[in-house]
């Protein structure tokens, strides 16, 4: 039957503009659910797609935490300036499970430029 | 009533083992509890139990899946599996090693909703707060952040046939001797031997 083999469901998190860099910067861009009845959660990043406003080319750092306490989860991630970039199974991405909220930061900007983030998550639990 | 017995592998994932008006015997340790079930509902499925963070090729402590126990008068049947990739033995109660061959407590691990879908072979049943206990094996040389336990089925309220105001001595007599049909439901392991 494998009635039980999906037990997870993909939930696609705020779109979040990113306006400046560096792991001080790093913004949430998805919240770990909390405030249930019952369950511990957890997140396996499934897609991430990025927009990069003439950022120039630069990478994007996804993790837990901010500043000295952020901790990546995946490898910097490459976002080529006026492009989309986009990460997932097909391309590789490792579904990494993270117990805390999610949170990224491009590693430089251009002055008045930002990157567009936006995950796509299976929740487990 | 040739469907009500314990371990059904039917077609969905649980079918209850007794229904409104049956009768039922409950097995606790060496005791036998004659009742007849007055309701009955199903349990979604939900997570029972987070025994936490486990070092890497760590064991647990014996942990009680508190979240399982029933209230009184009634058991709840259970089939269970877990999302975290650790091994899981399991005790019922907590001093009685469920699962326990000659030579193997065998252990349930994420592979079991391939190999037994409808976790069939992972049923128990609780009476009362006589609930199970687990501990769990993390054989990866890294740490597990979580080891959880999703478990899934139905909650029964009995009256009791043997004493009270549902007291019905003939109708136990029979049951005992097998001339009217009970199904008889194990809350609890078993020692091996004897």
């Amino acid at each position: 039957m494998g009635l039980l083999v999906n037990d997870r469901i993909v939930v696609v998190g705020p779109l979040v503009n990113m306006a400046a860099a560096g792991a001080a910067n790093a913004a949430v861009v998805f919240a770990l659910p909390a405030g249930q009845l019952r369950g511990t959660k957890s997140l396996r990043i499934h897609r991430v797609n990025l927009y990069n406003n003439a950022a120039g080319n630069t990478t994007v750092l996804i993790g837990n935490g901010v500043a000295g306490a952020f901790v990546a989860l995946l490898p910097a991630l490459d976002s080529f300036t006026g492009l989309f970039g986009a990460y997932g199974p097909e391309t590789d991405l490792i579904d990494v499970e993270s117990f805390a909220t999610i949170t990224a930061y491009p590693v430089a900007l251009g002055v008045g430029t930002s990157i567009d983030i936006r995950l796509e998550v299976i929740v487990c639990g | 009533m040739p469907d009500l017995y314990i371990f059904k592998a039917q077609v969905g994932l649980v079918d209850p083992v007794a229904l409104q008006g049956q009768n039922v015997c409950i097995h606790y340790m060496l005791k036998e509890y004659y009742r007849k079930v007055d309701f009955l509902e199903g349990i979604p499925p939900f997570q029972c139990l987070n025994i936490g963070a486990l070092a890497a090729l760590n064991t647990s402590g014996r942990t009680d899946i508190t979240n399982l126990e029933m209230p009184d008068n009634e058991f709840g049947l259970f089939r269970w599996y877990p999302i975290d990739d650790a091994q899981i033995r399991l005790y019922h109660p907590s001093g009685m090693a469920k699962w326990q061959l000659r030579n193997l407590q065998v252990p349930l691990d994420m592979n079991i909703v391939n190999r037994d879908p409808n976790l069939v072979s992972t049923e128990i049943a609780v009476w009362e707060d006589n609930r199970p206990a687990v501990e769990a094996i993390n054989g990866h040389a890294v740490a597990l952040n979580a080891v959880r336990l999703i478990a899934i089925g139905y909650r029964f309220h009995t009256l009791d046939l043997e004493s009270g105001t549902y007291a019905n001595a003939d109708l136990v007599k029979q049951l005992k001797s097998g001339a009217l049909p009970c199904t008889h439901i194990w809350c609890s392991g078993r020692g091996i031997g004897g």
